[in-house]
């Protein structure tokens, strides 16, 4: 498969979603989707046009027991995230924050699309909003980057003894710190790898009020502000 | 024909409750998980029976597939694609992958079956094709394709059959088969494509 070739990646794609690949074939498209994303950009594409053909299909309840199974199996592979006992431990309360993603999805889209923005090709990208899913902070980065833009687009008022600190949630154990934030204006911070890399686990970012300087622990100390989900933009 | 305000708005606001309930999982949320199951589970079950056509292998494709939801929710990207084409393309993946999995010439398609559905009024692949009330400029495009190139997409997609097992169940020279598929292909995509049916630009 000459993949590179105008037309063919588009091809396979569109055969590989239908459903009309071979077994090589198919497994073939599937390895070299993690590694070429015009093909993985467009299997996308042909997953968009094609799946609603599935919507014409009369739902049929699956029996109880499929319910049952699945928790069972859950329960074995994602032990609960060791949350120290504090209002980390809390995770109602990051579920009501991650609620807010969508709410600020469109703010996202302003500032994201708006005709000057000059878009890299691949971007990372978190909207933190507060519980009034009102958008205060946006943090993006350049997947083969190491820098995390953070610019606040609206005023944050902190006492000043407090720290803006800002975490990366992980799927499973502590959040990790990725630094203090100033209360306003932009902050650059350096992550440990590309960006692509560093954050393409983190479900969520967040942000905490800490004592100046930043949290003595390691870990979040006082309330969570905001937070929102990490999405990938093409 | 395209779709009205109210469907659009309709299927936005189901859109962003999915989603919603994607983000919540991601953060081990058991009971949005259990909300995006019972929303979800008929449809996507419907989906795998429908390939795999055995109601034990459709429960354990779809037991699988959340579970997989479950441990990916975070990697889910919202501004790729809509909740319910991510969902529906993680069971219809494991379902091919289960298909192809088996003997490569062992499809236990019945032919006459096959031929009776598609030729009389029970619901066949193509009239589920024709039926997607969700997407009206789908259904237009496919309506406007020739009946061979239709009939070959429907058993593509609703029996997961292969170029070779098209061209043998529907007595055709594999060459041709290839080429419907292709040409239908190329003529859905310029026409949804055509009609602005892109979902994700109505974000």
């Amino acid at each position: 498969m000459k993949l590179n070739a105008p037309g063919i990646a588009d091809a396979v794609a569109a055969e590989y979603v239908l459903g009309t690949l071979s077994a090589l074939t198919r497994a073939r498209v599937q390895r070299l989707v993690r590694v070429n994303p015009g093909l993985a950009g467009a299997v996308l594409a042909w997953e968009e046009r094609l799946l609603p053909f599935a919507e014409g299909l009369t739902p049929i309840a699956p029996p109880a027991r499929v319910w049952a199974r699945i928790l069972q199996g859950i329960d074995a592979d994602r032990a609960p995230a060791e949350a120290p006992s504090s209002i980390w431990g809390n995770l109602g309360l990051w579920r009501g924050l991650a609620l807010t993603g969508f709410a600020t999805a469109l703010a996202l889209a302003v500032v994201l699309f708006a005709p000057t923005a000059e878009r890299p090709e691949q971007t990372l990208v978190a909207v933190l909003a507060g519980q009034d899913a009102k958008p205060v902070l946006i943090a993006s980065a350049d997947r083969t980057g190491r820098t995390l833009l953070v610019k606040a687009v609206a005023p944050v008022e902190i006492a000043a003894d407090r720290t803006l600190e800002l975490w990366a949630l992980q799927a499973a154990g502590n959040p990790r710190s990725l630094g203090v934030l100033p209360p306003s204006g932009v902050a650059r911070i350096t992550l440990p790898g590309p960006a692509g890399a560093t954050l393409s686990s983190i479900p969520a970012l967040a942000v905490s009020l800490e004592p100046r300087g930043g949290s003595p622990t390691g870990l979040p100390t006082g309330p969570v502000l905001f937070s929102g989900p990490v999405q990938q933009l093409y | 024909m395209t779709a009205t305000p109210e469907d659009v708005s309709r299927q936005i606001e189901r859109g962003a409750r999915l989603m919603e309930l994607l983000a919540r999982t991601a953060l081990a949320d058991q009971r949005a998980f259990a909300e995006l199951y019972r929303l979800t589970a008929s449809h996507l079950y419907a989906v795998a029976l429908r390939i795999l056509r055995e109601s034990a292998l459709a429960e354990e494709v779809l037991q699988e597939s959340f579970v997989s939801i479950w441990n990916n929710a975070g990697t889910y990207l919202s501004a790729r694609s809509q909740p319910l084409t991510w969902l529906t393309s993680i069971v219809r993946n494991r379902c091919l992958d289960h298909l192809r999995r088996r003997a490569l010439d062992t499809v236990t398609i019945d032919d006459e079956e096959e031929g009776m559905a598609i030729a009389d009024d029970n619901p066949s692949p193509l009239d589920m094709l024709l039926a997607s009330a969700d997407a009206r400029a789908l259904r237009r495009c496919v309506e406007a394709l020739d009946a061979d190139q239709r009939q070959a997409v429907a058993l593509a997609f609703y029996r997961g059959l292969t170029h070779s097992q098209l061209a043998r169940h529907l007595k055709q020279p594999l060459g041709t088969v290839k080429s419907w598929v292709r040409r239908a292909l190329e003529r859905l995509k310029s026409c949804l494509d055509g009609a602005g049916i892109n979902r994700s630009s109505e974000r």
